[in-house]
């Protein structure tokens, strides 16, 4: 009862008795229902529209995700009304979750002249089409998260469109890409050749010239000297969905004089044959001939590398991983060494768990005009390339991006001279959880020696074929399908051939390199740092890879060859949900449950959903208040008598119970509202059961224990149970919480029959999801017989009725009250779909008791 | 021999997906633009069997679209999407000569339902047209040639 006591007015003023001001509130607390059944049953649709099989755009996000926003802004300013502002603080969480919401929603204003030019520090995600995502998100990273980032400056896909139109090549271009056959190498690679030769000698516009001049002019004025400058490019979806890793150019260290020639060479980075293939996989082709290219000031790395925000294999939970090599960030990446690994925990606390120091005999460092490669001196090669303080600096780093993105992150940086952290990029992350291998036949490796034993996962799962060894570009072309490419490195240009590769199996190599990113991406059996494969194994020998179990194995093995896992992609997995799941972590999830708990507060409200529930549970403690305070004034609050668990308060507003009866308490026959009457007649049938537990099947009860486990744990399952009735002669506002239930009746019975209507909402449930599917669909078909125009979204059920006479009202209303003592817990029961059907016959029959109930454990002993 | 369908919306997204529902459910083959005065070029290099076009475009809207491929094929059926709430305008798109509209957001099933509609309604006008010009051939071969002696 603390929460009361919270809100307890010391002495109602003269006027908090009157009529007038009752009335007021009362509105603001009709205002408040109203915002908030219509935002659940927005939220309810974009919910399902979740689930997948939809198509729709970002308009559709935005103008849903508007319309949430602008009830829940309605509750949060009617619950202030009603609570005479003391719910100031609701106002700030709900902008903040509101903030969050916008910045995944907004696009760049439109604007005429999109510029051809950015600086990096005007940059974030809403000129995603202008920037590419590789760009938009570094300058998220800049300018909303404020982490240390480069310097520079961005050239916009429309730079690289007037570059395509001033040498008239956008349509050559085009009808080259048009026409490609990813399965002929050997065309693949004399067009990419084509298409490289007609984009580098072009001629850059004036126009843009002049706006590189000015931007770089800026960057040098700001750093006080004359940067030499990172060319990174971005696609349009790049760092989005897809990884792209590794498939676009980077050139580091580019002396200004130099920059035309090089971003030239980035532009024609989309057309070698691995990007073609890339993007051909991806159904990108036709979109991809756009670019933009970011221009970094360069960071004099001394230790460069990537961080997973999560183990890519999937195999540890809760983990930071960190590879780290000497010098500029290739090394990492493109598999030429075994970088230093690091394991990091996320929990309890970020903490350094394991490292693997590798020896690092070759670095990369900027050159004169370049980079270059040299050796790293002896001792200084086997030292760990990152400090402690430096890996903590970068898990918390890690976590922050993570969070702001909202979803597992692969993540490039670098330390320079000083010690200093510089983020390059980040990007979502492929995630691939183990599959188990089947049980090994006996005597296997007599018939089927293990050829090797030791290595990293880059990608679960098992394969058989030919080998097939690739060390330079020319071999790529003879690559056959379903051979098992072995190799040196994890060179990324193998990518050209792994949409027809078995699998994969690499000398040196760590499973963050791009090669191995794009293998998960494939979802392709991959080992990777097996030390020997290329000495062990002889070209066209029959292998079998068992990345489960890390094996390779001589001949087939058919005994453990899965089936393969179907390459096509699926909806859900396109931008467009990725940024619908985005918008809905601030919106849909429901933390807070149980109203009884500490942190039942506007603080402890994460999402809208949040503050709905919040809103809601204090509005109703407002109105029990008022009720109380108002008692001797024309307005009074009574409490209910009867046997019935009910905990029932009535607020009449004139009218709906019996004049002379004013004390605390009534009786069920005070009750004088004519549809409260109707509704009781219901509730109390002598067949319906409102006291003591109903019998769950166990499956049941254990998805309300591990539902119970993420939510809060209610004490019992009819928690908070004080339901509230707002009643004049005519009318009746019900709303109850029973356990997780939430149910509203709204409804006004007169004899003037086009005044009558009734509404009926009932949401929510502490079974699994598929279980409060199916007592949705059981109240949703009964309701449906019972004449009501029924719409149920999810487990969102919302039933109503207009216009019809009294006394058929009343019957409704009487078999309302029924209906919801009998899906009281009925979730729990209803196990499979079969179900479902017996129990709208059931009731439909009047079996209220459900007597013979198909799912129900007559005793635990049986079960 | 499968229908070949051009999709202009532009928006990439919904031409990621719905090409993706459509090459994984049907045999049917796919070409998209995001850029709808590519329309004129597309329609004489290949022969669509249908066209699915959003309706509002910065660069050129839904109507104009019906416009230009009617005038270049009246037998090419042209599938509608419009944003929710703009039903007047797929009325007007329908009286415009679209064979069918689809409103945001929808479910996979329905576009699939609304372009073998379409097709089969083409595939019918097609043979219809193709039989009563058969029919005049033979009617005007009869004219000229005079009645069939014994």
């Amino acid at each position: 009862m603390k929460l009361l006591n919270l809100f307890r007015r010391k002495k109602p003023s003269a006027a908090a008795a009157g009529e007038e001001f009752f009335k007021k509130k009362y509105q603001s607390f009709k205002n408040l229902l109203e915002a908030n059944n219509a935002a659940l049953e927005v939220m309810s649709h974009m919910e399902a529209t979740q689930e997948g099989d939809y198509v729709f755009d970002l308009q559709f996000i935005r103008a849903s995700a508007e319309s949430i926003l602008e009830k829940v802004q309605t509750i949060v300013q009617e619950l202030n009304t009603l609570g005479d502002n003391r719910y100031a603080e609701l106002v700030k969480v709900y902008q903040n979750i509101a903030a969050k919401i916008q910045n995944e929603t907004e696009a760049a204003p439109p604007s005429l002249s999109v510029p051809l030019v950015l600086p990096l520090s005007q940059v974030d995600r809403r000129f995603l089409l202008q920037v590419g995502g590789k760009n938009a998100n570094l300058g998220e990273i800049k300018n909303r998260l404020q982490l240390p980032t480069p310097e520079g400056f961005v050239l916009t896909n429309e730079a690289y469109r007037l570059v395509l139109a001033e040498n008239r090549l956008t349509e050559p271009l085009a009808s080259l890409v048009k026409e490609l056959d990813i399965d002929n190498i050997e065309q693949l690679t004399e067009k990419s050749q084509i298409l490289r030769e007609m984009l580098l000698p072009a001629k850059i516009p004036q126009r843009l010239v002049e706006e590189v001049n000015q931007q770089y002019g800026q960057l040098v004025a700001a750093l006080n000297y004359e940067p030499y400058l990172a060319l990174r490019s971005s696609g349009l979806y790049e760092d989005l969905e897809s990884s792209f890793a590794g498939q676009f150019l980077t050139v580091l260290n580019v002396p200004f004089d130099r920059f035309f020639p090089s971003y030239l060479e980035v532009l024609a980075s989309q057309f070698t044959p691995t990007a073609l293939v890339y993007l051909s996989q991806k159904r990108l082709l036709q979109r991809q001939l756009a670019m933009s290219v970011g221009c970094l000031a360069m960071v004099p790395a001394r230790s460069s590398g990537v961080m997973f925000t999560a183990d890519p294999t999937g195999s540890r939970g809760d983990v930071l991983v960190i590879d780290a090599a000497w010098g500029l960030g290739p090394a990492v990446v493109d598999g030429t060494l075994t970088p230093d690994h690091y394991v990091l925990s996320k929990q309890p606390a970020l903490d350094l768990l394991e490292q693997q120091i590798s020896r690092k005999p070759r670095r990369w460092i900027a050159a004169d005009r370049g980079i270059a490669e040299e050796a790293v001196p002896l001792e200084e090669g086997s030292q760990p390339a990152l400090t402690r303080d430096e890996l903590l600096t970068l898990g918390r780093y890690a976590l922050q991006l993570e969070e702001y993105f909202g979803s597992p992150q692969d993540i490039e940086f670098s330390v320079d001279l000083q010690g200093r952290i510089i983020l390059l990029q980040s990007r979502p992350l492929t995630l691939l959880t183990p599959r188990a291998t089947g049980i090994l036949p006996p005597h296997l490796e007599e018939r089927h020696p293990v050829l090797l034993d030791h290595g990293t996962v880059a990608c679960f799962g098992v394969a058989a074929g030919p080998v097939f060894m690739v060390d330079h570009q020319a071999d790529l072309s003879h690559f056959p399908d379903g051979a098992i490419l072995v190799a040196r490195h994890t060179t990324a240009r193998y990518g050209a051939v792994l949409h027809k590769a078995a699998g994969m199996v690499i000398d040196i190599g760590s499973a963050t390199s791009h090669l191995a990113i794009l293998a998960r991406e494939f979802k392709l059996p991959a080992l990777v740092d097996t030390g020997k494969a290329t000495q062990v194994l002889r070209p066209g020998q029959e292998i079998t890879v068992d990345a489960n179990q890390i094996r390779v194995y001589d001949g087939r093995l058919e005994e453990i060859l899965q089936a393969p896992v179907a390459k096509t992609s699926l909806l859900a997995e396109t931008p467009i949900y990725a940024r619908l799941r985005r918008v809905l972590r601030w919106i849909t999830p429901l933390r807070l449950t149980d109203p009884k708990l500490a942190n039942f507060t506007p603080a402890a409200c994460q999402t809208l959903h949040d503050i709905t529930r919040f809103a809601h549970q204090m509005a109703v403690t407002e109105m029990f208040e008022l009720g109380e305070q108002a008692r001797q004034g024309e307005v009074h609050m009574v409490q209910l008598q009867t046997n019935i668990p009910l905990n029932l308060y009535i607020i009449d507003l004139g009218g709906g119970i019996r004049a002379d009866h004013r004390g605390r308490f009534v009786s069920p026959e005070d009750i004088t509202s004519i549809p409260l009457r109707a509704l009781w007649r219901g509730i109390s049938h002598p067949e319906i059961s409102w006291a003591g537990p109903i019998p769950i099947d166990m499956r049941g009860l254990y998805s309300v224990v591990s539902r119970s486990l993420t939510a809060a744990a209610p004490q019992h399952a009819d928690f908070w149970a004080r339901t509230l009735a707002i009643v004049s002669e005519n009318y009746l506002n019900y709303s109850s919480r029973l356990g997780y239930h939430f149910a509203t009746i709204d409804a006004l019975v007169s004899d003037v029959r086009n005044d009558n209507y009734l509404s009926f909402r009932f949401k929510g449930g502490a079974a699994d999801e598929s279980r409060r599917g199916r007592r949705a669909r059981f109240l949703g078909e009964v309701l449906t017989r019972l004449d009501l125009e029924v719409d149920i979204t999810g487990d969102l059920v919302v039933a109503r009725l207009w216009k019809y006479p009294r006394p058929l009202l009343e019957e409704k209303l009487d078999l309302l009250g029924r209906l919801m003592g009998c899906a009281r817990q009925r979730d729990m029961v209803m196990a499979d779909e079969s179900t479902v059907e017996w129990y709208i016959q059931a009731f439909l029959e009047g079996n209220y008791r459900f007597a013979g109930e198909p799912g129900s454990v007559a005793n635990p002993d049986q079960g | 021999m499968s229908a070949k369908i051009l999709i202009i919306d532009d928006e990439p997204d919904m031409l990621i997906m719905l090409e993706m529902i459509i090459t994984d459910k049907t045999a049917y083959q796919v070409v998209t633009t995001t850029n709808p005065l590519e329309l004129p070029e597309l329609l004489a290099q290949e022969n669509f069997n249908l066209v699915i076009t959003d309706l509002k475009m910065p660069a050129k809207d839904g109507i104009e679209v019906i416009e230009t491929v009617k005038s270049h094929n009246p037998d090419i059926p042209v599938v509608v999407i419009t944003a929710f709430g703009t039903l007047e305008s797929a009325e007007e798109a329908v009286r415009r000569g679209a064979y069918d509209f689809i409103t945001k957001p929808f479910r996979k099933e329905q576009i699939l339902v609304a372009i073998a509609r379409a097709l089969e309604w083409q595939r019918i006008t097609q043979e219809n047209r193709e039989l009563r010009n058969r029919m005049e051939a033979e009617k005007t071969a009869a004219k000229t040639s005079g009645p069939p002696g014994d």
